[in-house]
């Protein structure tokens, strides 16, 4: 014979471990979990995949194009301790190139590493200035020395032939 | 307008037409999920239909360890639900009108869900609608108490076995013989 309980008390059947109203189903089960888990794991694998391009891009080799040789300048119309402008390895890429000395040319993709802005040449003061936020670059190596920036700015080889100058290619980017 | 399945036991003729509906139900499987018994078999001939009584505490859901058996918001108590079941038969054991019944092939439990497709729909189960006796009735509730006020009841109430296992069903039954003091009033 049941008790007189029975049927008396229902049993409180919604909570997290029991439930059996359809409409109190879990909007989110142990499975919609690891479903979603799954799901954002692939989402960031896909996200990644363009650095996975830029890690094959290094690893074949293709950081060290060789661009097109093109000719700055000539020698005779950039006198020591000055700079100009002029692009490469694209048409908008701007860069810089400083005369040091009789021998010496330096030339850097000129975009500040911080955000972007065109960094100038100041001869009375020796150092490569951006005047967004007034970083400055060392002339020699192009490593930032104040200011916002962190990272060096591309140096760009160049040679001298015939008494023209000539950029020859970007050196990669090494930490 | 909440209709619920009303038997009326008394009309049932056994032709199993509620049998062979389910059978050819879409979405069945040519499973059928309901039962004809014979009340007194070898005593008499009379029969009667038992889908499922959709309790509206079910044992059969609490008893899930799985929770693959859920209560719709109209009261019906669906079929296992496949990515859920895990066959371990616990429900047919605990409904106590042995209503479950078990695919071993599947490993699934399947059972009467009132053609939940159909009456969420507010169109009467399959078996009901077939049903050429009017055993199996698709009545509003008060239609049901129409029906009920036809008795005299000593409890006031109608339970689907005394001493009732499950108090209160969503599908109303008359149990004729069972209840005690019935007379029908027609």
């Amino acid at each position: 014979m049941p008790s007189d309980k029975n049927n008396k008390i229902p049993f409180n059947e919604d909570n997290y471990t029991h439930n059996i109203e359809r409409n109190n189903e879990r909007k989110l089960d142990r499975r919609g979990f690891m479903k979603t888990l799954v799901g954002a794991a692939g989402v960031f694998a896909i996200s990644s995949l363009p650095w996975g391009m830029v890690a094959a891009k290094e690893l074949m080799g293709l950081g060290e194009k060789e661009y097109p040789h093109k000719k700055i300048t000539d020698v005779s119309k950039l006198a020591i301790g000055d700079a100009m402008n002029f692009k490469f390895p694209g048409d908008h890429d701007d860069a810089i190139l400083i005369r040091l000395s009789e021998k010496k040319y330096v030339a850097y993709q000129n975009a500040c590493t911080h955000l972007r802005c065109p960094v100038f040449w100041v001869k009375e003061e020796g150092e490569m200035i951006c005047p967004c936020h007034h970083g400055k670059f060392d002339v020699e190596t192009g490593v930032p020395t104040a200011g916002p920036p962190r990272r060096p700015l591309p140096e760009i080889q160049v040679k001298v032939e015939n008494g023209a100058v000539y950029a020859v290619r970007v050196k990669r980017y090494e930490v | 307008m909440k209709k619920r399945l009303y038997l009326e036991l008394e009309n049932c003729i056994g032709c199993r037409s509620c049998l062979a509906a389910c059978t050819q139900c879409g979405g069945h499987e040519e499973r059928n999920r309901n039962y004809v018994y014979d009340v007194n078999p070898l005593v008499n001939r009379q029969t009667m239909p038992l889908m499922c009584l959709h309790c509206v505490n079910p044992a059969c859901a609490r008893s899930c360890p799985a929770q693959a058996i859920q209560i719709h918001e109209t009261g019906a108590v669906l079929s296992a639900l496949v990515e859920k079941c895990i066959g371990c038969q616990n429900c047919t054991i605990a409904c106590p009108y042995g209503i479950p019944k078990f695919d071993t092939e599947q490993n699934l439990m399947y059972k009467c869900d009132l053609c939940i497709d159909r009456t969420k729909d507010r169109i009467p189960p399959m078996c009901a609608s077939v049903c050429p006796s009017n055993t199996l009735q698709w009545l509003t509730d008060e239609e049901i108490e129409n029906k009920r006020n036809q008795f005299n009841l000593d409890n006031g109430k109608w339970v689907t076995s005394l001493p009732y296992l499950e108090s209160e069903t969503n599908v109303k039954v008359n149990l004729p013989g069972i209840l005690q003091g019935i007379t029908k009033l027609y």
